[in-house]
């Protein structure tokens, strides 16, 4: 009973990313990434539901709501029990709090994949990706009791805090980097009654690597290249765009290799390289390399992300910021948001390896991450790896998909095993594909 | 196959915005046989107030888990205002405000102090709603004052009976409501 009431008392603020996300927040713009699992075996409603509450017990910072406060959200001790669905919606959806129990991230299952979506306040790809691994390790353990009986005794659970790193690390006297341009945004008319097309691009990761090496690049690094070579293709050229806004990528960066922490917050910076088509004559994927090459590095320092991530906290730390009322502070920042989206034109994120221990392994065939995309935004690209296969993923709210069409077509050329998943929303085209 | 393949969120707006615009017509329909044919009786009209509280009740359940004090005050203010217009549109003999309004307010504030003294902790959570019904519980004494009413006796105990309430759930309370004081308005 006393406990009861120690977590109903117990609440928490939202670190310095996490304040942001639900004010501005909102059925268009959902801040909702989403990580999938397809097993080898259909997924049992039953088992999942015990996965997920035993994986609330071990990770107690999930089991939260979001409360308004005077001056910022946070977050509290949620007593509702999980809803666990099969999968009906599209993915990444804005998790309406009073149809899921205030949970701030969903479960939902569909033939022998379990998915994950997880409102961004919560956590970031990286510690959202540890609370999922733990769902499906519980799942597997409790659907194969006998097989994994030994795993299970050996098995650690990584420890981590709530602690907001940002706070801890970032450096007062940092000077945060001048705004640049605003970005090319990207054309097409969009699918019709809030429609997200998801196209899945299972690399083989082995070719996909040796295809790398020719070029001196990490796969980040390439990929990224062939998305902008894609985008230039099939967009910027298609729709012949004549301005001189750059095409912005966005790469998020996880702060953890840059910092010792183990929050379960969120703990991300980013990059955004910005490839001056017409000025700098990006016109062929060889030139494209080279640019995105030495923009990664001069980008991708240490001092630079310090520099990005310390404005920010800056900025959310200021006392003029923090004493202004929420409702109005949601107006301001719903207000400047419309401007802040058009400095990117897409976002890339890859949260690499997932790594699964022992016999666990024999149970899945690979992972997914989404993130949604939004109204300028239109198409945001994910990528994590599992085993040998990487799965490229495009969510995108287009109705012409020419660009995953242009990013598949440039793989096979390179002779890198492609195959494709979609969510079937742009049928015609998904079938082209394949 | 990875995805279900009929999406079907869209679909239920579809239907949902065909049973709307269906009472819609069915609303002017009725209105349109009550003018033909008994036009001296405006049955018409207490048939659309029951349809639109029928929505009201609708819009509201969609919401799943809501908040219980939530729909106890929105269901208490839809049933007064349709007691009232019925009453009204009867010749309004005032049994509408003498009568059903007070028992009204009786059943919302004894539901809520039910809810108070079963989960008193969760009184944070009903604060809002508790006050909204307060104020609302205050209307008797308005309408005592400017003589409105005749059946003085129901609407005093209704209003004291909210007023207790009040009390009653600050006192259970005290210590959750300093703490989230400080909570809310942390800086």
């Amino acid at each position: 009973m006393k406990n009861k009431k120690e977590n109903k008392l117990n609440w928490r603020r939202l670190d310095n990313s996490a304040k942001i996300f639900p004010i501005a927040a909102g059925r268009k713009y959902s801040t909702v990434f989403r990580l999938s699992a397809v097993l080898k075996e259909e997924v049992n409603e039953k088992i999942l539901y015990q996965a997920v509450n035993r994986a609330l017990e071990q990770y107690p910072s999930f089991k939260v709501r979001m409360k308004a406060g005077f001056f910022w959200y946070y977050f509290e001790y949620n007593p509702k029990k999980i809803i666990i669905e099969e999968e009906k919606d599209y993915p990444c959806k804005y998790i309406e709090p009073k149809t899921n129990n205030n949970y701030l991230f969903k479960i939902t299952y569909f033939k022998n994949k379990i998915n994950i979506d997880i409102f961004h306040s919560l956590t970031d790809g990286n510690s959202g990706n540890m609370f999922f691994k733990e769902i499906i390790y519980n799942y597997l353990e409790i659907a194969h009791k006998n097989e994994l009986k030994e795993e299970r005794k050996s098995r650690k659970i990584i420890e981590c805090d709530t602690e907001d790193s940002y706070i801890k690390n970032y450096d007062k006297k940092a000077k945060g980097n001048s705004s640049s341009k605003k970005a090319y945004v990207l054309k097409g008319k969009k699918i019709r009654f809030g429609g997200i097309s998801t196209i899945h691009e299972i690399i083989d990761l082995e070719a996909l690597k040796e295809e790398c090496k020719k070029y001196g690049t990490t796969v980040t690094q390439y990929l990224t290249a062939v998305l902008i070579y894609s985008i230039y293709e099939a967009n910027y050229k298609k729709y012949n765009y004549k301005g001189s806004k750059p095409i912005k990528v966005c790469i998020p960066v996880n702060l953890k290799k840059y910092f010792p922490s183990k929050t379960i917050s969120n703990f991300f910076s980013y990059i955004t390289l910005e490839a001056e088509m017409q000025k700098e004559n990006l016109n062929t994927f060889d030139k494209i390399v080279e640019f995105v090459k030495s923009d990664f590095k001069k980008r991708l320092q240490e001092q630079e992300i310090i520099k990005t991530m310390s404005a920010n906290v800056k900025l959310g730390n200021n006392f003029l910021i923090k004493i202004v009322p929420l409702p109005l502070k949601k107006l301001l920042v719903r207000l400047s948001y419309i401007e802040i989206r058009k400095y990117t034109t897409i976002t890339y994120s890859n949260i690499g390896r997932i790594g699964i221990i022992g016999k666990y392994k024999n149970y899945i065939d690979y992972f997914l991450m989404l993130i949604a995309p939004e109204p300028v935004e239109k198409i945001k690209c994910s990528s994590c790896t599992y085993e040998n296969k990487m799965v490229f993923t495009f969510t995108s709210i287009l109705k012409d998909n020419s660009i995953e069409k242009r990013f598949y077509e440039f793989l096979k050329e390179k002779n890198i095993n492609v195959e494709i998943e979609s969510n079937g929303v742009l049928d015609d085209i998904s079938e082209e594909i394949k | 196959m990875i995805y279900p393949k009929k999406l079907s969120s869209k679909k239920k707006d579809l239907i949902f915005k065909i049973f709307l615009i269906s009472s819609f017509i069915v609303g002017l329909l009725l209105v349109l046989i009550n003018k033909i044919t008994t036009p001296t009786t405006p049955w018409a009209a207490l048939a659309n107030a029951g349809i639109i509280y029928i929505w009201i009740t609708v819009f509201y359940s969609i919401k799943k888990n809501t908040n219980i004090a939530g729909h106890v005050l929105i269901q208490a203010i839809a049933i007064s205002l349709l007691t009232i217009y019925i009453d009204y549109e009867l010749g309004f003999e005032k049994w509408s405000i003498n009568i059903s309004v007070p028992i009204i307010i009786m059943i919302a504030n004894i539901t809520m102090l039910i809810l108070t003294i079963v989960s008193y902790k969760k009184y944070i959570k009903y604060a809002v709603y508790q006050l909204i019904i307060v104020i609302f519980s205050m209307i008797p004494v308005i309408l005592i004052s400017e003589n409105i009413i005749q059946n003085k006796v129901l609407s005093i105990v209704a209003s004291s009976i909210s007023i207790i309430n009040l009390i009653i759930t600050l006192i259970l309370s005290a210590k959750d409501v300093k703490a989230v004081i400080i909570r809310k308005f942390h800086i």
